[in-house]
């Protein structure tokens, strides 16, 4: 069944896959999604917890910063598992988004208390740099120069893991020149908001009014941030694209699994003919999304800026639209049980939605592959 | 004197429904956001229906309806929705009544028809079974006859609205060795009330509990609660939808999602983008040239034909226009298809995600999409086995 296929000389990779199957087991994603919906969570604590005991938050962190040093394949493979168990944790946009950006940033005192904090678990580091996409009531964040400090006012939406944050890592204008900061969650001048996510996470909304930010909290500042955010993207799209793969496989399998088992006019339905094809073409889409997860990393370390930039849109497209299409069909072929709450089917289909939108949709993804070929 | 309605030009038609709307359908009931409403929290249009000789267009003039023939139906259909008249539980009006009307004894007739249109009964469907959806022919709930009674034993599922329902029209077995299973197969009515009936209501995907698992522990139902033969249920249910039928293919849910699409386009400036609009005027053709092949078959019944399977053709259409149009608006959405909840457009907000969601079961209910195709092969295109 469909699944990255990277080198894996020192099995390194498998052992992230077997381990990853095994806090499935001990904590399935369903039940965890189900809890978090029912209490408007934005995060499983416990789960969160577990995953950073595991290492894998800090994946990316190299060791002397607490991390595991690891790599890409790394991060995709465990990412895949994550999607494929719906253990549907903020891991892309959030751990991975900032531990990313913390590891290329340059070296100081907070830059290493939030990576190590990351990566252990005791901090829950939220990235909050998105402003409020121009249809939405809210305003841009803005940073005023206040002695060496910082004030900040303004509205941060699709903050992940909001309300449980311990700090909020922020990238800002600051008029003469952009800012990292970190703002921790307590500070006054801060409120946060929620919606409910799609996919069962409460989705935060912060609002930012006249907060103030001493110096000894800025990250990173100058230049340097358009490329720092530019990584953390990068980053964070193959790991949610990796995701994706894993939904989409599952839901496959599931599919498959479902139509074998599920007899109608004395045969199981999977041996009608209009059946077989439609999992034929499932199956297909699931395997071009995970080879297009391999191509975006591996093309993130052959030293072609381009190429690696156009693999990660190619694959962040490839599998938002491979994860929701596969899963509308599998919803389709599970029939009226499709169309439950109570069947997991239907929770893939709307995590693959909420992760398919979440830092570029398809289809801005392939206008901007598309755009960038071209460009000289 | 009962108006009579098929005498009236269609536009005065239009406007006396349009009247009726206006006088008396609260506001808030208007352009619902739930796709089932519960009878209480429609109780109201319900009753008001009722009062004004409109609940019930199809049924004859005898029994309370309004008579309305096909072309004149249509209308009531389509303005009903044009003007955001919420959905009632109608499975008494467009299911048992038209049964009766067809199958029933004057004893029936009389009993369960004004019951209908006063709401004092409220029916749900029990075809499906855990085992039993496409192939509803190998339906396994069975009915025993015990002297003056049927012993009812089994289980239906999916039943839309039994939550709210106090009858059953359920499709049982009676026999179970006839060679063709669709004999065998016998309606009864069954008082939802009756010890041994069980009811546990099912979440869907949009979180709404619309339909239910309905369970029958010897469960008593009355001989005389049997409409037609015994064992001949299969013909009585099949030929219940008629003209109906239509409606399955009717351009309405599509319609709706469409109406979104554009507020939610508008508010956000998407007919500015080129790849948008051609995707849109694509959506936008579909469901302009869905009303011509509608009309089609609705001709047909203006003229006082009868429908063919070929009918099944809209079915699949308009349920996949929807999909299409509410994945476009989820497209549009942009990462605001993140959010359950509704998403902001403009002053207002649009149930992008609800409507997304809804899309998926009409593909799947009144014959799924893969058994209508199954039907057209076969009994249109005579393609063989
Ligand atoms: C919202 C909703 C409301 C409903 N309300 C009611 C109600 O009020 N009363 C009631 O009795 N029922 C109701 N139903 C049930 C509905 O009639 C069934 O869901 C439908 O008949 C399909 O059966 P199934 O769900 O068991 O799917 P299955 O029959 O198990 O089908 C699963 C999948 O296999 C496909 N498939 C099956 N057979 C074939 C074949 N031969 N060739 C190719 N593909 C095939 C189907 O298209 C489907 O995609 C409702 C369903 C829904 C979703």
């Amino acid at each position: 069944m469909p699944q990255t296929i990277f080198d894996d000389p020192d099995g390194t990779l498998s052992m992230l896959r077997d381990s990853a199957a095994t806090l499935a087991s001990r904590r399935p994603g369903p039940a965890s999604l189900r809890a978090k919906r029912a209490g408007s969570a934005d995060i499983d604590r416990d789960l969160w917890t577990s995953m950073a005991e595991a290492g894998w938050l800090g994946l990316l962190l190299p060791e002397d910063l607490g991390g595991a040093g690891l790599g890409l394949a790394e991060q995709a493979v465990l990412s895949e598992a994550l999607g494929r168990a719906l253990i549907a944790e903020p891991v892309g946009a959030g751990a991975v988004f900032a531990s990313t950006l913390l590891r290329d940033a340059p070296a100081s005192a907070e830059r290493d208390r939030l990576a190590a904090g990351l990566a252990s678990g005791e901090l829950l580091v939220s990235p909050a740099w998105q402003d409020p996409s121009r249809h939405s009531h809210g305003a841009a964040l803005k940073a005023m120069v206040d002695g060496d400090g910082f004030i900040l006012t303004g509205d941060r939406h699709f903050v992940d893991g909001a309300t449980s944050a311990s700090d909020f890592l922020v990238v800002v204008d600051a008029g003469r020149e952009a800012l990292v900061v970190s703002v921790p969650a307590g500070r006054s001048g801060i409120s946060v908001s929620e919606k409910a996510g799609v996919d069962g996470s409460a989705i935060g909304r912060v609002a930012f009014e006249r907060c103030s930010v001493g110096a000894n909290r800025v990250v990173a500042r100058g230049p340097s941030i358009e490329a720092l955010v530019e990584n953390a993207v990068t980053n964070a799209r193959i790991a949610i694209a990796a995701e994706l793969a894993g939904i989409a496989s599952k839901a496959v399998e599931m599919t498959i699994a479902y139509t074998k088992d599920r007899v109608q006019f004395g045969r199981p339905i999977a041996s009608f003919q209009a059946v077989q094809h439609r999992l034929v073409e499932m199956w297909s889409d699931a395997e071009f999304a995970c080879a297009s997860v391999v191509n975006a990393v591996v093309k993130q370390s052959e030293g072609d800026d381009k190429a690696a930039h156009l693999a990660v849109l190619a694959a962040k497209a490839r599998c938002g639209d491979a994860a929701t299409s596969i899963c509308r069909r599998a919803v389709h072929l599970h029939g009226a049980m499709g169309f439950t709450d109570e069947h997991d089917i239907g929770l893939y289909l709307k995590r693959a939605i909420a992760l398919s939108a979440t830092l570029g949709q398809p289809e801005a993804m392939r206008l901007e592959f598309v755009e960038l070929e071209h460009a000289a | 004197m009962a108006t009579d309605w098929n005498a009236m030009s269609d536009d005065d038609f239009r406007a006396a429904f349009r009247d009726l709307v206006e006088r008396r359908l609260p506001a808030e009931l208007r352009f619902m956001r739930k796709q089932r409403p519960l009878f209480d929290e429609v109780a109201v249009w319900y009753h008001a229906l009722n009062e004004e000789g409109w609940l019930s267009p199809v049924w004859s003039v005898e029994y309370g309806g309004m008579g309305l023939n096909p072309a004149k139906h249509m209308i009531y259909v389509e303005e009903w929705g044009r003007l955001g008249c919420p959905r009632i539980p109608d499975h008494g009006l467009g299911l048992i009544g038209p049964l009766l009307l067809a199958f029933g004894t004057e004893e029936q007739k009389a009993y369960y028809l004004p019951k209908i249109l006063s709401g004092e009964h409220v029916w749900c469907q029990g075809y499906s079974e855990p085992n039993s959806g496409s192939d509803l022919a190998s339906l396994r709930t069975a009915a025993v006859r015990d002297g003056d009674h049927f012993v009812v034993n089994g289980q239906k599922i999916w039943t839309t609205l039994a939550h709210c329902a106090n009858w059953i029209f359920a499709l049982v077995r009676t026999s179970r060795d006839e060679k063709v299973r669709q004999k065998g197969i016998t309606v009864l009515l069954i008082d939802m009330t009756t010890p041994g009936v069980k009811v546990r209501p099912i979440a869907n995907l949009r979180g709404e509990t619309d339909f239910c698992e309905v369970f029958f522990d010897n469960v008593r139902v009355p001989v005389e609660n049997l409409v037609g033969e015994v064992d001949q249920g299969w013909n009585v249910a099949k030929s219940v939808l008629g003209h109906e039928r239509i409606f399955l293919g009717a351009p309405t849910r599509p319609e709706i999602a469409m109406e979104r699409l554009d507020k939610l386009a508008r508010a956000r400036g998407a007919f500015d983008d080129p790849a948008f609009r051609s995707r849109y005027a694509k959506h936008r053709l579909d469901l302009y040239d869905l009303g011509s092949a509608f009309e089609r078959f609705a001709k047909v019944l203006r003229e006082g034909g009868e429908l063919g399977a070929d009918v099944s053709l809209l079915k699949i259409f308009t349920t996949e226009l929807y999909q299409r149009i509410t994945e476009e608006m989820l497209l549009l959405a942009g990462e605001d298809a993140r959010y359950f909840d509704d998403i902001e457009a403009g002053n207002g907000e649009v149930d992008a995600m609800n409507l997304f969601l809804d899309s998926r079961a009409p593909a799947i209910f009144g014959g799924s999409n893969e058994i209508q195709k199954n039907i057209l092969a076969k009994a249109v295109l005579g393609l063989p086995s």
